[in-house]
């Protein structure tokens, strides 16, 4: 019998608060569902729990007595055993191996003792063998599997723990209606037997069917606790939005229908591909057009698509009218399109190199360049980045001296030197500071009034708010909702967003 | 999760699930074919004698192969091991020369040898896995502290092994020669450590260390002990090279690091980790050794040895990897 209570805890990353005040109980005997918007520090409340993370203040006390949980070993050795997200297997084990692979049973001292594995294995298996799907055994390497089946592999890896407090971090996302009931009936046979569980998941449908209490957190604070019995999915909500948000139309300098007689600058129809399907939408020429929903629902898989980074299956995509099969980000860039995106890391910032380099290699490619003066190449390098307020010393400065938020200007700089007609914006934001993000939220407003055409992805939900004209929620690969004028607010969104898929 | 999204396919021929099970079964295929070869050309290399001789010089790799093969596995590297080698052959080489040559002289010296050789073996985990430095870097820059000691405990090649050690090494017992018994032992500890649960865990590492850390697993204890393993088996490469050579030697394992690795690579062990076999390594070693021999045998002239070697180990790199690619993935 194990209770859990964590007490005001707090984490800090550099200058952002992922978590100001956590506070959380959890009893033996409850399913009690952990839910909150994109950010919002529910993951990070989850990890100091299963060790990943050590809280900067607060104190969680396990049966009354405080504890510190310095890693997983150590979560395990106090009883609390974590389903992840991200999946914590081993691709090239078999199943059994994965299942026991944190105590692995051992004969003679050394040895794996198969036999009492495979036992342990076929216990767990044995309870989702028919829900589970063709090619599904003990004795399959976890990479031969499709996603749903490492998903279940992952959920009897915790289950074998057998531990008294265990945490589900989306465990259902990409299950099927059979897994899924087939893991509440498991849910609540443990949870008769008194064990305390911890579910996180998106889905209202699934938190009304299993869970027994919600608590909710907002921006990085524990909201709210409530009985599920005495409360509703519109209820799960307003705690989410916020009481002073509730039906309050957004504020902000949004809402610039002005242009609405604009020429179509992307016209996307029936597009479909790895991660999204059916996505259809235009955008108008001084247009920002929002991406929202929950993390990973397609949002991003769309727009690289549009890219050419992964190209579509199926579906057409119009420029200025006319149709065009993008197949590499080449093509995409000569045709006018633009994108940034918030993972500079992997797809802007070209490390280690100056400045000037960084701004110039879309002028270099659309204008087919080969011998430039660099004279000149600084000249039309500085304005875009003196529009953008960048800092920076001198153009053969490396780039990553920059902060995060110049540095996301100075790959967004690299665009402005010939204006492409679509700009698709992939959650430009993520890192940087207020500062940055305020300019680049001008420059993209400024950029749209000139006739550009602008598809805006944001994880945070204020983001799209403020200054998309109209959002597109996505839900499972697909957009679920539109939300035009008056609509745009943060209860609409999340409704769209957390409904059933 | 990205790196096993895209190859969620069941159906494979008979072959594929052979080689997945197996993964030196391509570098087995190569060795086939360069013991044909070398027999060809000269008939008296599948000889008894010829055979002793090539395991006699080449045991000495193996081991190495398989050092390097346990750091491997959890996505490691040392290059340090042909240093530890250095280092050990000296040891035992100074301590049997100045306790007498006997057989106890012998026996304590290979005793100070394994001792040393873990010891570098623990340091390197703990550069490595304790301190998480680059696993490249830090073994390199072991690898000359451990060469510079070597220089400290015999700075100029030559002494001699007492004459009952390289006796034994290149002896018979019973018609039969020494070192078979040693590749006997060789293999049974082999299928031993197959089975450890050790073993499991190291792949697992090499998996994904994050998230095999995240699944609860030591990952740093872990990773430390396939360092001493690694260490370990350094020295019973360094016991083999002694008993080869009768001498001792400050830097006689430092052009045998990367062969090691070559050897690893060759057995169709992967050098991200997580994937391979040590039975692949001792074949890739004896690719190696068959390599030199029949590149002697074809009658290279001696100024393009080096050259016709370098380019058949690049050969049957590309076979193996081509063979794996076909049948595999």
């Amino acid at each position: 019998m194990s209770h859990l209570t964590i007490r005001g805890a707090r984490k800090v990353y550099g200058a952002t608060v992922a978590l100001s005040r956590g506070d959380f109980d959890l009893r033996a005997g409850e399913v009690h569902v952990l839910i909150g918007s994109n950010g919002s520090g529910k993951s990070t409340l989850c990890k100091i729990v299963s060790g990943a993370v050590r809280p900067d203040a607060g104190e969680v006390l396990i049966d009354g007595k405080p504890v510190s949980i310095d890693g997983p070993r150590a979560a395990r050795a106090l009883g609390i055993a974590t389903f992840y997200q991200e999946l914590s297997l081993a691709g090239r084990r078999t199943v059994a191996e994965n299942i026991g692979l944190p105590t692995l049973p051992v004969r003679g001292g050394i040895f794996v003792d198969r036999e009492r594995l495979r036992a342990l294995a076929d216990r767990y298996i044995s309870r989702f063998v028919d829900v589970a799907g063709e090619g599904f055994s003990a004795d399959t390497r976890v990479e031969q599997l499709r996603e749903d089946q490492r998903q279940l592999v992952e959920i009897m890896k915790t289950l074998a723990t057998e531990a008294p407090i265990l945490i589900f971090d989306e465990p259902t996302s990409s299950l099927d209606r059979s897994q899924v009931e087939r893991f509440f009936e498991i849910l609540r046979e443990l949870k008769a037997a008194g064990r305390a569980i911890v579910f996180i998941s998106h889905r209202m449908d699934e938190i009304f069917a299993i869970g027994d209490r919600v608590t909710v957190i907002r921006d990085g604070e524990t909201v709210a606790t409530s009985l599920i019995a005495e409360t509703s999915p519109a209820g799960v909500i307003r705690q989410m939005v916020g009481e002073q948000e509730e039906f309050a139309v957004t504020n902000g300098a949004a809402p610039a229908e002005s242009q609405k007689g604009g020429e179509t600058a992307l016209a996307v129809s029936g597009l479909s591909g790895k991660g999204f399907a059916d996505i259809t939408f235009e955008v108008r020429r001084g247009e920002i057009l929002g991406f929202g929903g929950l993390h990973g629902q397609g949002q991003s898989a769309v727009l690289r698509s549009i890219f050419g980074v992964m190209p579509a299956e199926q579906g057409t995509i119009r420029l200025k009218g006319e149709e065009r099969t993008i197949h590499s980000p080449r093509e995409a860039i000569r045709c006018g399109l633009a994108y940034v995106s918030g993972d500079r890391g992997r797809d802007g910032v070209v490390h280690g190199r100056p400045i000037l380099e960084n701004v110039t290699p879309i002028h270099f490619l659309r204008n087919r360049l080969s011998l430039v003066r660099p004279a000149s190449l600084r000249e039309s390098a500085a304005k875009p980045l003196s529009a953008l307020k960048t800092r920076f010393a001198a153009f053969d400065q490396p780039v990553n001296a920059l902060s995060g938020g110049n540095q996301q200007k100075v790959v967004i700089a690299r665009w402005l030197i010939d204006r492409p007609d679509v700009l698709l914006l992939d959650d430009p934001t993520k890192g940087i500071d207020l500062q940055a993000k305020a300019d680049l939220f001008a420059l993209i407003r400024s950029l749209a009034e000139e006739g550009m055409g602008i598809v805006l992805y944001s994880s945070e939900d204020a983001e799209l708010l403020t200054n998309a004209d109209r959002i597109l929620v996505f839900n499972s690969g697909s957009v679920s909702r539109e939300l035009k004028g008056a609509e745009r607010t943060r209860y609409n969104l999340y409704h769209a967003a957390y409904e059933a898929a | 999760m990205s790196v096993m999204e895209n190859n969620a396919t069941p159906s494979r021929s008979g072959i594929g699930v052979l080689v997945d099970r197996f993964p030196f079964l391509p570098a087995l295929l190569i060795l086939v074919v360069l013991v044909a070869l070398n027999g060809y050309f000269q008939p008296n290399s599948l000889g008894f004698r010829a055979i002793t001789g090539l395991i006699s010089t080449y045991l000495a790799l193996m081991m190495l192969a398989v050092a390097q093969t346990y750091v491997v596995y959890a996505g490691d590297v040392d290059l340090s091991v042909g240093a530890i080698l250095s280092l050990v052959n000296c040891v035992i080489i100074v301590l049997m020369e100045r306790w007498g040559g006997g057989g106890f002289a012998v026996l304590g010296a290979c005793a100070i040898g394994i001792i040393v050789g873990v010891a570098c073996g623990c340091l390197n985990g703990v550069v490595v896995a304790v301190l998480r430095l680059q696993a490249i870097v830090a073994t390199f820059a072991t690898s000359i502290f451990f060469t510079g000691l070597a220089l400290y405990v015999l700075p100029v090649a030559g002494t001699p092994a007492p004459a009952l050690y390289w006796r034994t090494y290149g002896g018979r017992f019973l018609e039969i020669p020494f070192v078979f018994y040693v590749v006997a032992a060789l293999a049974i500890v082999l299928i031993i450590a197959t089975k450890a649960r050790l073993t499991t865990e190291m792949l697992a590492v090499g998996d994904d260390a994050q998230k095999a850390f995240q699944g609860g697993l030591p990952v740093t204890a872990i990773r430390l002990k396939g360092y001493v393993l690694c260490g370990l088996f350094s020295v019973l490469a360094a016991l083999c090279i002694t008993g080869d050579t009768a001498s001792g030697d400050p830097l006689v394992g430092g052009a045998m690091t990367l062969y090691s690795v070559a050897a690893v690579v060759l057995g169709g062990t992967a050098l991200s980790g997580g994937r391979g076999s040590v039975t692949g390594s001792v074949i890739g070693a004896l690719i190696i050794g068959l390599i030199s021999s029949l590149v002697f045998y074809v009658g290279t002239p001696s100024q393009w040895q080096n050259l016709v070697q370098g380019l058949a180990i690049l050969v049957a790199l590309m076979l193996g990897v081509m063979v794996t690619r076909r049948v595999g993935a």
